[in-house]
């Protein structure tokens, strides 16, 4: 055991910490003062105010350093506190207040300043120095809608610089000058709304003082009560930290101790909560009659759709009504619905939207490993020499993650593989970008298998003892025609190779993938190939490996588990088997149903068929956000009663018949599980707004009305039962969950799991499939008359359909769609940046402005659909994955041509009439 | 000093170094566009803020050097001569004020009356031919200085031709690596930029860190006024230099050598570049350099106007093109330096030693000067002396000899010399006698031997002005990283100033915590070492200095 002493006491040291972080394991946290460390940040030096003084013999000869980057070392003697280094450490501070205004009281963080404590606490009194320069002159830069700085108060400690760089990897702060004049800039000395800040707050989390901060003021303390709770933004799962007073939220930031993002999140979980009480949100029941919507009582609705649901299903069956239900909802409330659903309407009609994002990724994963979940955490990415990342834009989808993997792809002794259409911001810092043609993932991914068993790369031991299917499977693939997938891909065999070798010669190689994989007519095979590459090289089984789908919303993993599948129930058990049917019979008290129900599409077409006579829709805007958006209109159209379940009066709301205002995360609690089957626990943070109920509750009452003895919705009342049901689930108790959550299986004593498939896959063995590439039906019919391959992405600003997003001041930062466009096909068409351009599909039409892009290759168009205005899915198509039914986004024919600028009259209008 | 920076901007080698573009983009100028710089950032997938961020902080990059057409030495030897307001208002007759910039020493201590036009330097009488100098083409920039060995010559030994100077390369390259590292080892060389720390350990350090690629680079941009024996060998001995360069590389197997050369020396990157063509040339550089299996390039950065670049983790974040702000330590560039990859980094002296270890063995070294301080050492003198010029001694020679039988004595009164730049000691001239040009006296005597050149202070010249000056040197040269340097250096300068100029009087305990807080604080050399001369002033001179204090 190697020792060292604090001010003489001997402690056990760990090689390689800093003596700081020696001292602190062992003292107090404040014993030794600093400024410019930081938790999540490498240390750095400047401040030197956590000077020690360091002696080989017990009060031996001193030498003074800073034990932040100072390592510590055996037999050192360690003096925190001598009379020198205190007064070491009080002139230093005394020389920041000569350039700092003294004006605490009146400071946004008085009583929450690290200068002010540090101040305190080394005893300064007075400031000696004579009247001197200073940058007091700084003005204070509002620009932004949520960042603001006022340079004036900055100590110059690095720390929002070391956070934009370190945590973030943007670049956007650095310093200019030199010497005392050196200062804090964004961009060429930009405000923040010209910079090119991405919003993340990680820098005004990190700065000591007010220098930089933001609207919400996250750093004052004026709020009485704080709530750990998670992000509803996407499927990382960040933990917040909400500060609140009176039942108003007015500040969040992220927990240091957070295993998912380490005091780190987004704009979007930081700063875009302020839709929770924004006018728009409904406050009431309301049934429209005559066309128009009429606020009623609870008991009223309840009434009403009792009865209704009731005579529908006496007098059309069961299977006429159909649910849809949130993945922005609890796993508790998805437990709910799928319940309410098989046991009271007796129909296993429940689907969620993991059928038009991930059902591929279920299915395509469940049929190679057993489990269609990821195999490994992002924790792992510590451990990996190799990320392939392919069809996501996680900077921009998932930004924590992304963030995380950018730092990875930046080091160059780290292999990065980036398989988009797109050159994503992960793509420019990538050692491989395969740029194919979009639609051809399976052709370059059976290309990569092809040369790592033929460049004897295969990892033969894992493939005879883990694996079956694979003497078949290699025959197949070694018969593809290389000449052909160059040509439909665009890539260099070359280069795909080179991507192959990288990936199959890493030590360890981690995949992951995202909607660019699933959501194409081949997206579950695609994700058969990402299992069978990982099957291939033997990158399954230990930490730094595996398959890891970025699930996109907060609770897409959790909806499945809990059965939102028509399918498979409450963890993922086949509805269609006697014994899984009578377990479920046996435990839900009513007898349940074993014919597979409709998925999302398949609703719609019922509806069109005049087969379905309700449609019950949670917090899913399938009117702006599924494919082909006239057809899903004219399905809701023909379906009697549509009941939806929302915050906000969404595309698909209008055409309701009955609305039933839900609560926000923010109102509710529950759990959600992140892509890494991590199920962490949601707090309510406020109560509902007047008039609404958690979801949860509402259904619960709604089952018991129809005469389902259902408990009140408490989340550890649910998780009791849902853990005797869902097999994964036995060991997860609320208390259980503490800060950081469960990842699941979670065994009944509450051992949980990082990693899948260590031993023995859930299906025994590693299954490989072979299969060819085909070109889509979309482009077989289409693509002559329709030459141009519109593909979907999401930007950073916005979430999905942006009912929540929009509603925050997010929308200042990204105000509508916009279509990439390559400049050589923008020439071709002439088209200017900002001119409206027309694009048509066999669909339909719909007006969009042009950003001109060297992002998109030639022939290659990119939009989102965060904005009703524009409605991207008047055009998209009804092709579907060939085996789980998701719609293929991601390739749609159109043509384009400038638009007369119908549109654009129309957007300025609405613009200046607010 | 970030992590990630340093791998993006090492991702196209140093070949293609976002330093140098820089340098080139500000020619036309004197600072880049806008545009340029944005297309830098993009190039090199780093932020705008860094780009911009570099470029402010150079004297010839930042956007403030915009028009600057001639540049004033501001160093100290040229400051205590008194010759410069003479050379502003001349040049004032033929440019306007904003297009005068300055230049912290041209290394015409010896001349002074220093100026820097149009790519070259300029000392002495040349600024009454300034009709000459201006828009032709001339060769006024020649200056000149004795030089002369008190006993061997080696440093200054004369070149003969390349073939005869790098026969005992040749030797080495048929040797182990680890044999060679032993000579030098034993010679017991320690490093002439100030610290002194041995040059053995040093290469072992980074010879035993496993990496394919590594880097040696020569610190040629030591710019401590008063110091122009790197001058000279860079132009008058580039052989001796790039010789230790390639043994440096040998022993630790590095491939690439790059010479960091200071602005305000642009005679010494044509010099060296010659020399590196040459080399060329004859095959001794290059891929599989005869036939041994070792690789070797060459490649000179052109510093752009900044002495914290010569403290060595500064110049490495310069080369790559982050501000040349100094890192921490650990790690030490052995272990992760430029681009992240272990790096040397010797001084110019240091390397131009390792041609006669090699040649005659280590022991040949280390059986000249004295037991800690082995070899000889090049002294310059500034125009003080009777003879200015350059000398080598061995170590341990009296410091008297060299002031009295080389430089010939003052030429007027002086009261002090300042020995080894800004940073080192003061030493009133009745303290010459106790020393000798070695580590242990100077240490003994609290004073620093650095680069041991010297600067005179004269009589008549106030040692409050001295301490301003050094207080403005160091303020304006700091980095800016550490709280200690960036504040209290400039609240120095400002104590000083307002003493010098007012009838303010400085609190002495004020002024002594803020020495203290620099010495005890600073994370590097520069504002740990200004408060050594301040302190020697105020312990030699405190009669003069007490009416500026209460």
């Amino acid at each position: 055991m190697k020792t060292a002493y604090i001010d003489n006491q001997e402690f056990e040291i760990v090689e390689g910490e800093s003596i700081l972080a020696f001292i602190k394991r062992y003292k107090e946290k404040n014993l030794v003062p600093t400024l410019c460390d930081a938790p999540n940040l490498e240390a750095f030096g400047a401040c030197r105010v956590c000077s020690v003084e360091v002696a080989l013999e017990e009060n031996g000869t001193v030498k003074t350093m800073a034990s932040c980057h100072t390592p510590v070392a055996a037999n050192q003697y360690i003096y925190t506190s001598t009379e020198s280094v205190k007064a070491l450490r009080k002139n230093i501070i005394e020389l920041v207040l000569t350039d700092h205004p003294l004006d605490c009281l009146t400071c946004e963080v008085n009583g929450n300043c690290e200068l002010q404590t540090v101040a305190a606490q080394v005893g300064i009194r007075e400031v000696r120095y004579p009247e001197g320069d200073t940058h007091l002159y700084k003005m204070k830069d509002l620009s932004h809608p949520y960042m603001t700085s006022d340079l004036s108060k900055c100590i110059n400690c690095y720390r929002c610089v070391r956070a934009c760089d370190e945590v973030q990897g943007e670049f956007v702060l650095s310093m200019s000058g030199r010497g005392f004049d050196t200062t804090i800039i964004k961009g060429f000395d930009q405000s923040f709304m010209d910079s090119d800040c991405v919003s993340c707050g990680a820098c005004s989390q990190a700065c000591p003082t007010s220098a930089i901060s933001d609207i919400f003021q996250s750093k004052a303390i004026e709020a009485t009560e704080s709530t750990r709770t998670i992000c509803t933004y996407c499927g990382v799962g960040c933990n917040l930290e909400v500060a609140t007073s009176n039942g108003e939220i007015l500040s969040i930031t992220a927990p240091y101790d957070a295993e998912v993002n380490q005091g780190h999140t987004c704009l979007k979980g930081r700063y875009a909560f302020k839709f929770y009480n924004h006018p728009d949100r409904l406050d009431s029941p309301m049934i429209k009659r005559n066309g128009e919507f009429e606020k009623v009582s609870w008991d009223e609705v309840y009434e009403y759709i009792t009865s209704k649901l009731t005579s529908y299903k006496e007098e059309f069956g069961p299977d006429s009504m159909a649910g849809i239900s949130s993945s922005r909802c609890t796993n508790e409330e998805n437990y709910l619905m799928q319940k309410f659903f098989r046991t009271v309407l007796s129909t296993n009609n429940i689907d969620g939207c993991a059928r038009v994002c991930h059902s591929p990724t279920a299915l395509g994963m469940q049929r190679t490993f057993g489990t269609g979940a990821a195999t490994n955490s992002i924790d792992d990415l510590k451990d990996t020499n190799c990320i392939m990342v392919i069809g996501a834009n996680p900077t921009s989808g998932h930004p924590v993650t992304g963030a995380k993997l950018k730092q990875f792809a930046m080091k160059s002794d780290n292999v990065s593989i980036v398989i988009d259409p797109r050159r994503t911001e992960l793509a420019k810092y990538a050692t491989h970008h395969l740029a194919l043609r979009p639609g051809t993932n399976v052709a370059v991914l059976n290309m990569m298998m092809y040369y790592i068993i033929t460049e004897g790369l295969a990892d033969t031991e894992f493939i005879a003892s883990r694996t079956e299917g694979f003497e078949t499977y290699k025959a197949e693939l070694l018969a593809i025609d290389l000449t052909q997938i160059e040509e439909v891909s665009g890539l260099d065999r070359e280069q795909v190779k080179a991507a192959a070798i990288a990936y199959a010669t890493a030590a360890n190689a981690m995949s992951f993938h995202g909607l660019g994989v699933t959501e194409h007519s081949l997206g579950t095979f695609t994700v058969m190939q990402i299992a069978d590459l990982a099957l291939l090289t033997g990158n399954i089984g230990r930490r730094g490996v595996g398959v890891n789908p970025l699930r996109g919303q907060n609770n897409v993993q959790g909806s499945a588990d809990m059965g939102v599948q028509p399918h498979q129930g409450a963890g993922y058990l086949d509805i269609t088997k006697e014994e899984v049917n009578k377990t479920y019979t046996e435990f839900y008290g009513v007898e349940v149903p074993r014919e597979i129900g409709y998925k999302i599409p398949e609703m719609f077409d019922a509806a069109l068929e005049g087969k379905l006579k309700s449609i019950w829709i949670i917090g899913e805007d399938v009117v702006q956000t599924d494919p082909n958006t006239k057809k899903v209109i004219k399905a809701l159209e023909a379906t009697e009663l549509v009941i939806v379940q929302e915050l906000f009066m969404t595309e698909t709301a209008k055409y309701a018949d009955v609305i039933l205002p839900g609560a926000s995360f923010l109102e509710k609690s529950g759990t959600f599980t992140n892509g890494e089957r991590r199920v962490q626990a949601v707090r309510q943070v406020v109560n509902p707004i007047h008039g609404c109920k958690p979801d949860g509750q509402i259904i619960v009452e709604i089952m018991n009305k129809m005469g389902y003895p259902q408990p009140d919705y408490t989340p550890d009342g649910m998780l009791e039962e849902i853990s005797q049901i869902v097999p994964f689930f036995a060991g997860i108790t609320w208390d259980r969950l503490g800060k950081n959550g469960l990842q699941w299986p979670v065994a009944k004593d509450g051992t949980d799991t990082q990693i899948l498939h260590k031993e023995e896959f859930k299906r025994g063995k590693g299954y490989f499939e072979f299969n060819p590439w085909r070109e889509t039906e979309e482009l077989v019919s289409h693509a002559l008359e329709y030459p141009y391959i519109l593909t979907t992405n999401r930007e950073l600003e916005h979430y999905n359909c942006g009912a929540m997003t929009r509603r925050t001041a997010n929308e200042e930062l990204l105000k509508d769609d916009y279509l990439m466009i390559n400049p050589e096909d923008a020439q071709d068409h002439f088209i200017k940046e900002d001119d409206y351009l027309c694009l048509e599909s066999p669909r339909g039409k719909v007006d969009v402005r042009a950003r001109i892009t060297d992002e998109v290759n030639p022939g290659v168009l990119s939009t989102t659909f965060h904005f009703p205005e524009i409605m991207i899915n008047n055009i998209t198509g009804d092709v579907h994955d060939s085996e789980a039914m998701c719609p293929e986004y991601k390739v749609v024919a159109v043509r384009i041509r400038k638009s007369k600028g119908k549109f654009k009259e129309k957007k300025n209008l609405s613009v200046t009439t607010g | 000093m970030s992590d990630n920076l340093s791998e993006l901007l090492g991702r196209k080698g140093v070949e293609e170094s976002l330093f140098d573009k820089l340098g080139q983009l500000a020619k036309l100028e004197g600072t880049p566009t806008e545009e340029a710089i944005q297309e830098m950032a993009s190039t090199f997938l780093i932020g705008k803020a860094n780009a911009f961020g570099t470029t402010s902080f150079y004297d010839f990059l930042k956007p403030e050097n915009k028009g600057k057409k001639v540049y004033v030495c501001n160093g100290t030897a040229c400051v205590c001569a008194g010759t410069q307001k003479n050379v502003i208002r001349t040049l004032k007759n033929h440019f306007d004020s904003k297009e005068i910039g300055h230049m912290t020493c041209l290394g015409r201590c010896h001349e002074n009356s220093a100026f820097h036009y149009n790519g070259k330097n300029y000392s002495g009488s040349a600024l009454r031919k300034l009709e000459n100098i201006i828009d032709t083409e001339n060769d006024l920039n020649k200056d000149f200085y004795n030089v002369k060995a008190l006993d061997k010559a080696i440093l200054t030994e004369e070149f003969t031709s390349i073939s005869e100077y790098y026969q005992p390369f040749l030797e080495v390259l048929k040797q182990d690596s680890l044999a060679v590292l032993e000579e030098i080892k034993t010679s017991n060389i320690r490093g002439r930029g100030g610290a002194g720390f041995p040059m053995g350990l040093k290469l072992e350090f980074c010879r035993n860190v496993k990496n394919d690629t590594k880097f040696i680079i020569c610190n040629a941009d030591e710019g401590d006024p008063g110091a122009y024996s790197d001058r000279y060998l860079l132009e008058q001995r580039p052989h001796s230099v790039l010789f230790g360069m390639l043994i440096s590389g040998y022993v630790t197997h590095a491939s690439y050598g790059i010479v960091y050369i200071r602005a305000e020396y642009p005679e010494s990157v044509k010099v060296i570049q010659k020399a590196i063509d040459d080399l060329l040339a004859v095959g001794l550089i290059g891929e599989n350099i005869k036939g041994s299996g070792f690789n070797f390039k060459f490649k000179i950065i052109q510093a752009q106007g900044s002495y914290i670049c010569g403290e060595e983790t500064a110049l490495i974040n310069s080369i790559e093109g982050q501000r040349p702000e100094v890192r921490i330590r650990p790690p030490f560039p052995a272990q992760k330096g430029l681009f992240n990859k272990p790096t040397t980094v010797n001084n110019v002296e240091t390397l131009a030693a390792l041609h006669f270890i090699i040649k005659n063995g280590g022991a040949a070294w280390k059986s000249m000067g004295t037991e800690r301080s082995s070899g000889t050492k090049l002294v310059c003198l500034d125009s003080y002396f009777n003879k200015p010029g350059m000398y080598e001694v061995e170590m341990g020679t009296p410091l008297s000899t060299v002031i009295n039988e080389l430089g010939g004595g003052f030429a007027s009164s002086v009261k002090a010399v300042q020995i080894g730049g800004p940073l080192g000691g003061l030493v009133p001239v009745e303290k010459i006698e106790a020393l000798a040009i070695d580590f242990e006296s100077f240490s003994k005597e609290g004073f620093l031997l650095g680069h041991a050149s010297i600067v005179c202070v004269p009589s008549d010249f106030p040692i409050m002005k001295f301490i301003e000056h050094l207080f403005d040197f160091a303020s304006y040269e700091s980095c800016g990283k550490c709280f200690p340097c960036r504040l209290g250096t400039k609240r120095g300068h400002e104590l000083s100033s307002k003493a010098l100029n007012s009838d303010y009087k400085i609190d002495r305990k004020l002024f002594t915590d803020l020495l203290t807080t620099l010495e005890q604080g600073s994370l590097c050399a520069h504002g740990g070492g200004i408060p050594l001369p301040v302190r020697n002033a105020m312990q030699y001179f405190e009669s003069e200095l007490k009416q500026y204090f209460n």
